[in-house]
């Protein structure tokens, strides 16, 4: 199985905020930007985390579904 | 028309629910301490974070953009799937980052406030960074919404869509143009608008009211075009009011903005143009309204055995209400005795409570069993229930802030046989506290029917009792009294 077009989109588009976020809390010069930055940065971390999990549980689901060559 | 061949993408739809949901309790709940401390000043407890100046934000945003935010992606992702039989676009992770995004740009909005950060533009408070994020989410949503519209099976654009575009875009085009601002440096929060004085003024006012005319009203009347006809079994009572109602609505209300600056620097003619779209609203406000009771005809008896519904109709009486009300408000001789007063506060809050979170309670009510394949709810006792406390709470509320608003106007502008003002103003203050009380106890009341309404809910989906019995269990059958 593949990985689906859609999901390289928005996995790539989320790891660009998260280093988005990490440039702007390392130069940041207050508290909004500070916490801002690394919450995308968690956020983006997580979010990716979650596709990528969601990625193999459903390549194991179509194996236990008998298909092969995924 | 069969829905057997496609499988349209229902766990966004559920996630959507649960957040408006959980945010609608927030929302409420921050609301009533608000109402607390207005009434006991002492409940701001000196603290910076807790003082009402930051939480009335968080108030705000909870209940706009994050209830009723969260009830619109869902339903409407829930409405373009279904009328135009396509699955919704983009795949799921798009539709998941949207989700998740959109609640990550709540919570970190909400910590903005209460760290501080603000704009100082109402309804649109967030700094420029949060502004960005959220342009982000929301071209993807418009993406979303209609990619799956142009994937559609069916030949027609159902009107509930074309509500839903509308809001759609125009959120989209006032929340650029309201937020074209300068950030201090790339590494601070604050930023400083382009606009300055009156023209800032009328671009957030501009803003402000057709955020209150495209997200909190074109927005919601998509839900309504769907979901009274759905629960109450029978097509909308006019189809070709429901087109006039959606031309003339989005033709009309981008110029009503002006009349939230009357008697202000604004030149005359502006504030004239103003007053004069917001009369010529009535028609087709009140055109929809008409069309959406109207659908009942022949399904009045639902009334009695689905309190769901009931809470659908009387939204669309709040909504005719409400908009009878702001152009009263919005003439310029009326609005020189209510603004600035909490009969302004009074208006929102029947527009809030009466229609965006009726209409949005209705709509959960019918969407959960459906979404949850459940036989029925939990209870519709507990549906009735609510809707009787929700309704008095805001009949409290509205009712209190009328008379204490009226007041104040007339207290403000009381002159003595001398010519001098007949009150101070913290007389006019002190006259409005048995009123603040009663709208405390307003709140308390829907909050309390929010609460019943997220445990019948709960309860709903994990009943063994509700479960369906086979497959050719109805989406809503009555449920146990």
């Amino acid at each position: 199985m593949g990985i689906a077009t859609g999901d390289v989109f928005v996995g790539v588009m989320t790891a660009v905020l998260g280093l988005i976020g990490l440039i702007l809390a390392s130069g940041a010069m207050d508290d909004g930007i500070y916490v801002f930055g690394l919450s995308l940065t968690g956020f983006a971390a997580v979010f990716v985390a979650g596709l990528i999990r969601s990625h193999y549980d459903r390549r194991e689901k179509l194996r236990a579904e008998g298909w092969r060559h995924v | 028309m069969s829905d057997r061949a496609i499988a349209y993408n229902e766990d966004i739809v559920k996630k959507f629910v649960v957040a408006s949901m959980f945010w609608g309790v927030v929302a409420f709940l921050v609301g009533v301490v608000l109402a607390a401390q207005l009434t006991w000043p002492a409940l701001n407890l000196g603290l910076p974070f807790t003082n009402f100046g930051r939480l009335r934000p968080v108030h705000t945003s909870a209940a706009i953009f994050a209830f009723g935010g969260c009830a619109l992606f869902g339903t409407s992702f829930h409405i373009v799937q279904r009328t135009c039989r396509a699955r919704l676009f983009g795949g799921e992770a798009l539709a998941n980052f949207i989700f998740w995004g959109y609640q990550f740009f709540i919570v970190m909005a909400a910590l903005s406030y209460v760290m501080g950060f603000s704009q100082g533009q109402e309804y649109a408070e967030p700094e420029w960074h949060l502004d960005l994020f959220l342009t982000l989410i929301w071209v993807l949503y418009a993406v979303v919404f209609i990619g799956t519209v142009m994937l559609r099976e069916e030949p027609h654009i159902y009107v509930a869509n074309w509500f839903f575009m509308a809001f759609i875009l125009t959120v989209a085009v006032l929340h650029l143009c309201n937020n074209i601002a300068m950030p201090v440096s790339l590494y601070t929060a604050k930023s400083y608008n382009i606009a300055a004085g009156v023209q800032n003024a009328m671009i957030q006012w501009w803003y402000g009211h057709n955020a209150v005319g495209f997200f909190l009203t074109a927005g919601f009347l998509g839900m309504m075009y769907y979901f009274i006809p759905k629960a109450a079994d029978r097509p909308v009572y006019s189809y070709r009011i429901s087109i006039v109602h959606f031309w003339s609505l989005v033709f009309m209300y981008i110029w009503a903005g002006p009349h939230h600056l009357h008697w202000t620097a604004l030149p005359d003619w502006t504030q004239t143009l103003g007053m004069a779209f917001s009369i010529m609203l009535w028609m087709p406000s009140w055109g929809g309204m008409i069309n959406g009771i109207m659908t009942l005809s022949g399904a009045w008896d639902k009334l009695r055995t689905d309190p769901g519904l009931r809470f659908s109709v009387t939204a669309v009486g709040f909504y005719g209400m409400a908009t009878f009300e702001g152009p009263v408000m919005s003439i310029r001789a009326v609005n020189a005795l209510s603004h600035y007063t909490d009969w302004g506060i009074g208006h929102v809050h029947s527009g809030a409570l009466g229609w965006v979170a009726f209409i949005t309670f209705g709509a959960f009510y019918y969407l959960v069993p459906v979404l949850w394949k459940r036989e029925r709810l939990y209870s519709t006792r507990l549906v009735s229930w609510h809707y009787w406390i929700a309704t008095l709470g805001i009949v409290f509320y509205i009712a209190a802030m009328w008379v204490a608003g009226i007041m104040q106007g007339l207290m403000w502008r009381a002159y003595d046989n001398h010519g001098f003002l007949q009150y101070a103003f913290v007389e006019s203050v002190a006259a409005v506290h048995p009123y603040y009380v009663i709208r405390l106890l307003g709140g308390l009341l829907f909050l309390s029917g929010m609460l019943i309404m997220v445990y019948n809910l709960i309860q709903t989906v994990r009943d063994p009792a509700t479960a369906r019995r086979g497959e050719a269990g109805g989406d809503l059958a009555m449920a146990k009294a």
